[in-house]
C-alpha cells in the first residue's frame, strides 16, 4: 500500500496533466486550472514552510553546536528576521500596517529588492567573466583532435565578434557567424530531438510506474 | 624547466587580476572604439531611418535591470536616431519593473537635444514628438490590443495624461501608424511581438538583444521576421557608430567605450589559452 | 484627375463574401469572421466588423488594419450572430452583404494536435514494445556513458578521502523533466553514500524539490538498511533567488570542500559560479542538464558532463533495470523514425517539386 498509493497518484495526475493539452472545452480547462492554481499552490505554501523550518533549524543548529564559521549563521536569521518583518507588516511597496519610511526614505520590500538583491545578482553575474577566463585557460588544452577542434572553433568566434575583426581578415566576421549559424545550431538541434524524445519518455515511464526512483528505487 | 610547468598551471587569481585590471583601466580613462557596423545592425538602422513622415517607430524598452548594461545604450542610440531624423516615436515596457530604466533613457536623450534646442521646432516636446505609453499587463494585450486601438490599450501614458488629448495619438491610431516596432530584451519577447503582432497585423519588427540571447535570434533575422538585428555591446556600439557618422551627433557613446575593455579582456583570455597550450605541448614533447 | 479621385472617393468597392463560423479547436465563445478583399484595398484604411443578434440592427464591435480574417472572442455559445465588413477609407465607408449566421461552441478535441498526439502513440508503443521484450527476459545494450561509469568511482573517493559528497539540483521546479531526472540519480547516488557512509549535502532551490529530495535520499538509507546513518539536515532548503542560491553552494564548496560535485538538473547563468568554484576546491565534478546554453560551461569546467538525453537515461543506467533499458531501446527507435523522415522529407524537398514542408504545419 506504502507503494501503491503513490504510483496510483502519479498515474492519475500524470493522465490528467495531458488531457487538458487536447480538450479545449471548458469543463477540462476549468478543472485544470482550479488543480494547477488552487491546489498546486496550497501543496506549495505548505512546502514553503517546510523549506523554510529547514533553512532556520540548519543554521540555529550550527550556532548551537558552533560549528565551523557558526558566526555567518546569525547574519542569515537576522536577515529572515528583518525582510520577514518587513514583508509581512510593511507590505511590498511600504502599503501595509507598518510604517515604513522615515521622511523620503522607504524600508519596504521593493527598496530591500533595489538596494541588495539587483546589485548583489549583478555582482555574481559579473563575476562570470572572471570565472569564464580560468575556465577556458584550464579546459581549452590541445589534448586531442576534438579538443583542437573545440580550440580552434572557440578562437574563430572569439575574435571573429571583436570590433577589431576586420581589420585582420574581411572574411573573419562572416566566417565566425557561419560557425555559429550552421555547425552550432545543427549540433544543437541534434541534442534538441533527443531531449524531446527523452522528456516524452521519461514522463511516460513515471506516469505507468516503471522508474520508481524517486520512490527509493525499483521493485 | 619549472617556468614551462608554471605556465600550465598559473594561479587564477593571477588570472582574475590581470583581467579586472585590463577590463577597469580603459573604463577609468574611457575613449571609444570606431566599430564598422555590421548588415543586421544597418539594416535596423536603415527601417528606422525609412520610418515615413505620418508613422512612428514603437520602442519596446523590456530590459531587466540585469542587462541594462548591454542594453540601455541600444535604447539610448535607437532614441538619438529617431530624434535625430525627427521621427515620432511611441515608447512602452511589458514589465513594470522596466520601466524606470525606460524613462531613464528617454529623459537623458530628450534632455540632450532640448539643452541644444534654439527654436520650438528643434525641441523634443512631449506628446507632439513622443509619448511615453508606460505599461500594461498582461503583455499579451498591447500585443494584441494595438492592432485595433493604442489609446484603448493605453488610456492613460505613464504620466497620467489621457492618451487621446495626446497631439501625436490623433494619427497615430493603431498598427498601422507605425512604421517599426524596436524590441529591446534580453529574453523571448521578441518572438513573441512576431507571433502576435506580425503574424496578425504585419507589424514590422527589429530588435536588440543581449549576446547571449543572440544565438537564439539569428534564425529570425535570416527568414526576414526581424527587420533588423544588433546583439550584445557590440551591436550597440555599431549602431552608436552609424548614428554619429550620419546624424553627426556627438554624445557619449556608452557601447563603443566599452568596446576596448572587451576587447582587451578577450585578448588575454586568448593570450592565456595559448600560454598554456604552450607550456602543454613543450610538456608533452618532454615526455 | 478629379474623376479618379472622386471615383475613390464615392464609389468603393464592398468587402465580397463574408463567411462567419465557430472559430475550431476551441473552448468556445468565439467566432472567426472571414471576407474577400475589396478591390479597393489598396487605399482603405481598414475594414470595421459589425454584429447583429436579430439580422436587422448591426453594431460595431471592432476595426481590422489590412487583412480579411477577425476572431471574435466575446460571443454567447448557442446564440446566433451576423455579420458585416464595412471597407472604411478616410471618408467613406461601405457594408458587405450580411454572412450566414453562426453559433459557437466549444470543442471536444483540438484537431490541431491531433498529429502531436499520434506521434506519442507511436513513440510510446516502441517504448511499450521493447518493455514487454525486456520483461520476457531480454536483455539490451546500452552504450557506456563515462559520467555514469565515474558515479561510483566518485563517491568511493569521498570515503577514502573522508569528505562529503555535494549533490546540487539546480533550479529547476519539481514538474521539469530534468529536475525529476536528477531526483530520480539522487536516489541512487544517496544509496551509495549510504553504503560507503559518505556525508551527502543537497541544497535546494526550490520548496516542492526540497521535500520531495528529502523523502528520496531517506527511502534511499532506509533501502539500503541504513536508516540510522540518514541525517534529516543533510537536505535542506538554500535559497529560491538564482544568485543567492549560488552564492549559498559557493560558501558551501569552499567551506566543507567536498571531494565530489554532482551539478544535475535545470541550471542557467550560475553554472559556471558553481562549476568553477567546485573545480578551484579540487572536486571530482559530474555535471548534467538539458539547457543547452549551460552544455558549454559544465563541458569546459567539470570532470563529466550528461548531455541532454544522457541525463534522463542515467537512472536506467545505473540501476540495470531490464524495463527502464527497454525503455531507452525504444526511445533510441523514435529518434530512428525522426532522423529517417527529416533525411527523405530534405531530399524530396530538394530534388523534387512536392510541397513537402506542408505536411509538416
Amino acid at each position: 500500500m506504502k507503494k501503491k498509493f503513490p504510483l496510483l497518484l502519479v498515474f492519475v495526475f500524470g493522465i490528467l496533466g495531458i488531457i487538458p493539452f487536447l480538450i479545449p472545452h471548458p469543463i477540462v480547462q476549468h478543472s485544470d486550472e482550479y488543480i494547477r492554481n488552487d491546489i498546486l499552490r496550497i501543496l506549495a505554501a505548505f512546502a514553503l514552510v517546510l523549506a523554510l523550518g529547514s533553512l532556520l533549524k540548519v543554521h540555529a543548529d550550527k550556532i548551537k553546536r558552533k560549528k565551523v564559521n557558526w558566526q555567518y549563521s546569525w547574519v542569515l536569521i537576522l536577515a529572515f528576521i528583518v525582510s520577514s518583518i518587513i514583508g509581512l507588516f510593511g507590505g511590498v511597496a511600504g502599503t501595509g500596517l507598518l510604517p515604513t519610511s522615515f521622511g523620503s526614505f522607504n524600508f519596504n520590500i521593493q527598496t530591500l529588492y533595489e538596494n541588495i538583491i539587483i546589485p548583489l545578482a549583478s555582482s555574481m553575474f559579473a563575476l562570470l567573466a572572471f570565472y569564464m577566463a580560468s575556465a577556458s585557460y584550464r579546459a581549452f588544452r590541445a589534448r586531442s583532435s576534438e579538443a583542437t577542434l573545440l580550440l580552434v572553433a572557440a578562437f574563430v568566434v572569439m575574435i571573429g565578434f571583436l570590433p577589431v575583426a576586420s581589420s585582420i581578415s574581411s572574411k573573419l566576421p562572416a566566417f565566425a557567424q557561419w560557425v555559429l549559424n550552421v555547425p552550432n545550431v545543427a549540433g544543437q538541434r541534434g541534442v534538441l530531438f533527443g531531449i524531446a524524445l527523452g522528456a516524452v519518455a521519461t514522463s511516460l515511464k513515471i506516469i505507468l510506474g516503471i522508474e520508481r526512483a524517486w520512490l527509493g528505487g525499483g521493485d | 624547466m619549472k617556468f614551462i610547468d608554471r605556465l600550465t598551471k598559473i594561479d587564477r587569481r593571477i588570472i582574475y587580476a590581470i583581467l579586472a585590471l585590463v577590463v577597469i583601466l580603459p573604463l577609468v580613462f574611457p575613449s571609444a572604439l570606431k566599430v564598422k557596423p555590421m548588415k543586421p545592425v544597418e539594416k535596423l538602422y536603415e527601417a528606422v531611418d525609412n520610418i515615413p513622415e505620418d508613422k512612428a517607430l514603437l520602442l519596446d524598452c523590456s530590459y531587466a535591470p540585469q542587462i541594462k548594461a548591454e542594453v540601455e545604450p541600444m535604447a539610448i542610440a535607437v532614441l538619438r536616431h529617431a530624434f535625430g531624423k525627427r521621427k515620432k516615436v511611441l515608447v512602452l515596457a511589458l514589465y513594470v519593473q522596466m520601466l524606470g530604466l525606460a524613462q531613464k533613457a528617454l529623459t537623458q536623450v530628450t534632455e540632450e537635444f532640448n539643452s541644444k534646442a534654439q527654436t520650438n521646432i528643434d525641441s523634443i516636446i512631449y506628446g507632439r514628438d513622443y509619448v511615453f505609453l508606460g505599461w500594461t499587463p498582461p503583455p499579451l494585450i498591447p500585443m494584441l490590443g494595438m492592432g485595433e486601438s493604442i489609446t484603448d490599450v493605453y488610456p492613460a501614458d505613464y504620466y497620467g495624461n489621457q492618451t487621446d488629448t495626446l497631439e501625436l495619438m490623433q494619427y497615430i491610431k493603431n498598427y498601422n501608424n507605425i512604421g517599426i516596432l524596436v524590441c529591446l530584451s534580453g529574453s523571448a519577447i521578441p518572438k513573441a511581438w512576431v507571433m502576435y503582432a506580425q503574424n496578425r497585423f504585419g507589424l514590422a519588427v527589429g530588435v536588440g538583444c543581449t549576446a547571449v540571447s543572440g544565438a537564439d535570434f539569428y534564425a529570425y533575422y535570416q527568414t526576414g521576421q526581424f527587420s533588423g538585428l544588433m546583439v550584445g555591446m557590440k551591436g550597440a556600439a555599431e549602431y552608436e557608430e552609424l548614428v554619429e557618422e550620419n546624424l553627426e551627433i556627438k554624445e557619449k557613446r556608452m557601447a563603443s567605450e566599452a568596446m576596448l575593455p572587451m576587447t582587451y579582456a578577450h585578448f588575454i583570455i586568448i593570450f592565456f589559452i595559448v600560454i598554456g597550450n604552450i607550456g602543454y605541448f613543450i610538456q608533452r614533447r618532454r615526455k | 484627375m478629379t474623376l479618379i479621385l472622386l471615383t475613390a472617393i464615392f464609389a468603393l468597392a464592398p468587402p465580397g463574401e463574408v463567411r462567419a463560423y465557430d472559430t475550431p479547436s476551441d473552448g468556445g465563445e468565439a467566432i472567426t469572421i472571414e471576407w474577400q478583399l475589396s478591390q479597393d484595398d489598396a487605399v482603405l484604411d481598414g475594414y470595421e466588423i459589425y454584429r447583429s443578434e436579430d439580422g436587422v440592427n448591426f453594431e460595431r464591435i471592432g476595426l481590422r488594419g489590412p487583412g480579411r480574417q477577425y476572431f471574435e472572442d466575446v460571443t454567447q455559445d448557442g446564440k446566433s450572430y451576423v455579420y458585416k465588413i464595412a471597407a472604411v477609407s478616410k471618408t467613406t465607408k461601405i457594408f458587405s452583404q450580411p454572412s450566414g449566421e453562426a453559433i459557437s461552441s466549444p470543442q471536444w478535441i483540438d484537431r490541431n494536435k491531433l498529429n502531436i498526439l499520434f506521434a506519442i502513440f507511436i513513440f510510446g508503443g516502441f517504448i511499450m514494445y521493447f518493455m514487454y521484450h525486456a520483461r520476457k527476459g531480454k536483455e539490451f545494450f546500452i552504450r557506456k556513458i563515462a559520467g555514469l561509469q565515474a558515479v561510483e568511482d566518485a563517491v568511493g573517493r569521498a570515503t577514502e578521502m573522508g569528505k562529503p559528497t555535494l549533490y546540487i539540483l539546480g533550479l529547476g521546479y519539481v514538474e521539469e523533466v530534468a529536475t525529476i531526472a536528477s531526483l530520480n540519480i539522487l536516489g541512487e547516488v544517496a544509496k551509495k553514500t549510504a553504503q560507503y557512509n559518505t556525508k551527502l549535502i543537497v541544497p535546494n532551490a526550490d520548496p516542492i524539490v526540497y521535500v520531495v529530495a528529502q523523502e528520496i535520499v531517506k527511502e534511499s538509507y532506509t533501502k539500503i538498511g541504513r536508516p540510522d546513518a540518514y541525517d534529516p539536515d543533510s537536505v535542506f532548503f538554500l535559497a529560491r533567488e538564482q544568485m543567492a542560491y549560488a552564492a549559498g553552494i559557493t560558501g558551501i564548496m569552499t567551506r566543507e570542500k567536498p571531494a565530489t560535485n554532482f551539478l544535475i538538473g535545470y541550471f542557467a547563468a550560475e553554472s559556471l559560479v558553481l562549476a568553477e568554484t567546485g573545480a578551484s576546491t579540487g572536486a571530482i565534478q559530474i555535471a548534467g542538464t538539458d539547457a543547452l546554453a549551460q552544455l558549454p560551461f559544465f563541458i569546459t569546467a567539470c570532470d563529466y558532463t550528461l548531455i541532454g538525453e544522457e541525463l534522463y537515461a542515467a537512472s536506467a543506467y545505473i540501476s540495470k533495470q531490464p524495463l527502464l533499458l527497454g525503455a531507452i531501446k525504444g526511445e533510441d527507435w523514435g529518434k530512428v523514425v525522426i532522423a529517417t523522415t527529416l533525411f527523405i522529407a530534405s531530399i524530396i524537398g530538394l530534388l523534387t517539386k512536392f510541397p513537402i514542408l506542408d505536411l509538416f504545419e
